[in-house]
């Protein structure tokens, strides 16, 4: 067998042998097809990774963390009531080129313009090409948020809000925000091409575009001109490789650098090779089950309590995350700013939440529904199987818990207009910030087709909630989520589940990579060794 | 000829009218419309929802939205994707080349093979040979693509390192724009050195999971045809002429034996296009089978009637056609004897 291996081997060398680049080429096995490289247009990870390469922002995530940092804006100032954000623009910022255009000028004030009233103003000529869908524009409230935004010279730009709203940094650096040429822009439209502004994209990031082959390819070349952290590799390649055991392959075979999302299945394997390295983090996500405070016996601080201590987290941890979770005490995953250590959560003890539901009057059996997700989320790899387990426990309790579910949309709207006595859902942070997780529980979200499921209202929450919007000074505004993190335990309108562990494989020689805790993928700084 | 052609063609349109119906139908019957599957925890406001409802016509009625829809492909308009705001006809042909070329390598394999193997097994009838096949033949065709697929890039592509584990040419290596869609043709094109043999190469592992059925299909039918065959009078005559066993087997039985033969493979198609999905899905092939089952993912209504369509005039036309060839080469056939 061995001397067909090899025979094979050899007629594979002579097959394939051809003439061996000297350029350096990083490939990475993505999961699927971007739906075009405009982010603005797109709400898929996919789609962001694949037009990361080629964009800035004003403002940017560091790689590897949530903190914002400046990019296209050099540095900015605040007014004092908090509405009002002067951008100072980065200066010398050069365009990619691209077959049929060459920039004539430097990044300035106009590209920023477009970027916001391309989503913002219906009446822009590139509003409704390519579907002209902003759904995140609009879900992160920027629309309501932003007054107007001005062009004082070509590197200065004021953004007046209708309040003050310190997380719109946060939002800035989001992959919507992404600036491209408003120069190119203005050529296809005069060429009459605008569609092909979404497919063929010019920006100023570390990688220009070079061609991309649906379902198969995209390719990407370093851009020497980039401002920032240069890229180490001259060619990226994004490999398209829907199926995750395949990738896994790919990656053994050394047909790819890195590759997204392992199979939890495959995680023990991989970690044993010696020509791959695994790493992994908390995901920018949290799975919960909510309370409906206005439900009975959940408006009593005690039965909800009773809840939390009712339920064995790390049986579902271990059993449905299958090791990729992490049991969640906070709101808020461990890995973003002002999250608060001194929070010990709930421990499991049946006993003593048979005790407090005594107390609290509650007779058993008690009859309550539990509804779970008809889908698999990324904070949530099974929610039926997390009821089961629920729906277990608190048998033991003296609590019978019918289970429910509907179809995606329905089970979301239903939630939301507070129909559940007990529901599981969860959140996928957008922008790192806070506030993106803690206003699941303010009072605004707390009416009837809110986002607030558990209905819960709370003052003193919702007070501080509001305050640290309004301030600018991060270690002002962690003080407050702090503080609101210890009445949320207290309280307990939800149980918090879980945030699921992301794992992120490459090959042993590719260096410099630094996981996000958005589970996006960027690749200037990496190196292949 | 022309009337029977002309009565074949006449029979499609009840498939096409019915086919048009089914794959309406059905998709809709999915939960989940196209706006609202985009939309995560967040939700969206009832108005948003209303307003991109209204863009893609989906408040108009069913009835309506059917009867645009046939009005639309009857004048060749298959409609936009709405994922990408491609016009369907564009995508479905930027990505069909390369399931035809996997198709075709699979089907290349499998008669290449196949037939062989097959009349070999009829003229050896009962031997080890013949028995050794047909119980072959059988685990072929009863062979799960999906795990087959798994099973040989674990074995020939990882362990071995015989073949690439999947794509459909080295990325690092080579790079060329594609000019027919045809890697093994660009690659031939594109006139770098060692391209066309590496695209060949990453063929392989695909073609024979691919060609796999019906590989099993075709031994199966050239053997039982051929054996029909060499027990007619016209066999017996020819040896009995004196003719090398070569020349009998070969020449007089074989030709005739394929008719049958010809026909399964173009009956197979449909059948390839089915395996396609999945071989495509586990080998990274960029092709038609994986974009439709994206296009049910994204209720990307427009890509996945019209890709559905399109696969199915595919299939539709080469049955006709090999009734068709049929129909040549067996004058019985044309009139209806």
């Amino acid at each position: 067998m061995k001397s067909l291996a090899l025979a094979g081997m050899s007629l594979a060398a002579l097959l394939t042998g051809a003439t061996a680049l000297s350029a350096k080429t990083l490939v990475y096995c993505s999961e699927g097809s971007p739906e075009n490289f405009t982010p603005a247009l797109n709400t898929t990870g996919t789609s962001f990774d694949a037009a990361r390469p080629i964009f800035n922002k004003l403002t940017e995530f560091e790689r590897g963390s949530t903190k914002v940092v400046p990019a296209l804006a050099e540095s900015w100032t605040v007014s004092d009531d908090g509405k009002v954000f002067t951008f100072k623009l980065r200066k010398g910022v050069k365009f990619h080129s691209v077959p049929g255009f060459k920039p004539t000028r430097d990044f300035n004030a106009n590209d920023v313009l477009f970027a916001f009233n391309r989503q913002g103003d219906d009446k822009h000529p590139y509003h409704k090409i390519s579907g002209g869908k902003y759904d995140y524009y609009s879900d992160m409230d920027m629309p309501k948020n932003v007054k107007s935004i001005e062009k004082m010279d070509d590197y200065t730009v004021k953004m007046t809000l209708n309040e003050p709203n310190a997380p719109i940094l946060a939002n800035l650096a989001m992959d919507f925000m992404s600036i491209p040429s408003a120069e190119y822009a203005e050529q296809l439209q005069k060429a009459g091409k605008l569609e092909q502004f979404d497919q063929v994209p010019v920006g100023t990031g570390p990688f220009s575009f070079v061609a991309y082959q649906k379902d198969a390819v995209i390719r990407y070349k370093a851009n020497p001109d980039f401002w920032g952290e240069k890229a180490k590799v001259d060619d990226l390649v994004y490999a398209i490789t829907p199926d995750p055991t395949a990738r896994y392959s790919k990656l053994k075979a050394g047909e790819c650098h890195f590759m997204i999302a392992p199979r939890p299945a495959d995680l023990a394997e991989m970690q044993k090779d010696q020509t791959l390295k695994v790493i992994n983090q908390p995901g920018l996500n949290i799975a919960y089950w909510a309370f409906n405070v206005q439900k009975p016996p959940f408006d009593k601080k005690e039965v909800r309590q009773a809840f939390n201590m009712a339920i064995d987290k790390a049986a579902i941890i271990r059993d449905v995350y299958l090791g990729a979770g992490q049991a969640a005490v906070n709101l808020i995953p461990p890995t973003l700013w002002s999250y608060n250590t001194a929070v010990k959560g709930y421990a499991f003890d049946q006993a003593k939440a048979k005790e407090l539901l005594e107390k609290a009057g509650v007779k058993t059996p008690l009859e309550i529904d539990l509804w779970y997700m008809p889908v698999q989320r990324p904070y949530n790899p099974n929610a039926k199987r997390i009821a089961e387990m629920m729906q277990a426990d608190l048998a033991k309790v003296g609590v019978n818990a019918k289970l429910v579910t509907y179809e995606w949309g329905e089970y979301r709207k239903r939630a939301q207009q507070g129909e559940h006595m007990t529901a599981q859902l969860g959140w996928t942070g957008d922008n790192g910030d806070p506030d993106n997780f803690f206003f699941l529980r303010g009072c605004s979200g707390a009416r009837a087709g809110g986002q607030n499921i558990t209905k819960w209202c709370n003052k003193d929450y919702d007070e501080r909630l509001i305050k640290a919007r309004g301030l600018s000074n991060q270690e002002a505004r962690a003080k407050l989520y702090e503080e609101m993190q210890v009445i949320e335990n207290e309280e307990a309108p939800d149980l918090k589940i879980a945030h699921s562990v992301v794992y992120e494989a490459m090959r042993a020689n590719v260096e410099g990579y630094k996981q996000s805790p958005f589970g996006s993928h960027q690749f200037n700084g990496v190196d292949v060794k | 000829m022309i009337k029977f052609f002309l009565k074949r063609l006449a029979l499609t349109v009840p498939t096409f009218l019915a086919l048009m119906f089914i794959t309406f139908v059905a998709i809709r019957l999915v939960p989940g419309d196209p706006v609202e599957v985009r939309v995560g925890e967040r939700g969206i406001s009832p108005e948003r929802l209303a307003y991109f409802r209204h863009e893609l016509g989906l408040d108009q009625p069913v009835w309506k939205q059917f009867f645009d829809y046939v009005w639309n492909i009857l004048h060749g308009d298959f409609g936009v994707s709405l994922a990408t705001n491609e016009k369907v006809l564009t995508e479905f042909f930027t990505l069909f080349p390369a399931t035809i070329e996997l198709s075709f390598f699979a089907m290349l394999f499998a008669s290449a093979i196949g037939i062989p193997a097959g009349a070999v097994a009829a003229v050896k009838r009962g031997s080890w040979f013949d028995q050794g096949l047909m119980a072959l033949s059988v685990t072929g065709f009863s062979m799960p693509i999906f795990w087959w697929g798994l099973l040989l890039i674990m074995l020939v592509a990882e362990r071995w390192g015989l073949t690439p584990v999947s794509g459909r040419i080295d990325l690092i290596k080579y790079y060329f724009e594609p000019v027919t869609g045809f890697m093994t043709v660009d690659a031939w094109l594109s006139g770098q050195k060692g391209a066309f043999l590496d695209a060949l190469h990453h063929l392989i592992l695909p073609a024979i999971v691919l060609g796999t059925v019906p590989l099993a299909t075709i031994a199966r039918m050239t053997r039982s045809s051929m054996l029909e065959v060499l027990s007619e009078d016209y066999v017996r005559t020819a040896r009995a002429k004196g003719l090398s066993p070569f020349r009998v087997v070969g020449l007089h039985a074989l030709r005739n034996a394929l008719i049958p033969v010809v026909t399964v493979i173009g009956l197979s198609v449909g059948g390839l296009m089915a395996g396609a999905v999945l071989t495509e899905t586990i080998f990274s092939w960029p092709g038609i089978g994986k974009w439709l089952i994206e296009s049910i993912g994204r209720r990307d209504y427009p890509a996945l009637q019209g890709g559905v369509m399109l696969v199915s005039t595919v299939v539709i036309l080469v049955n006709l056609g090999v009734d068709v060839l049929y129909g040549v080469i067996n004058p019985r056939i044309r009139h209806g004897r």
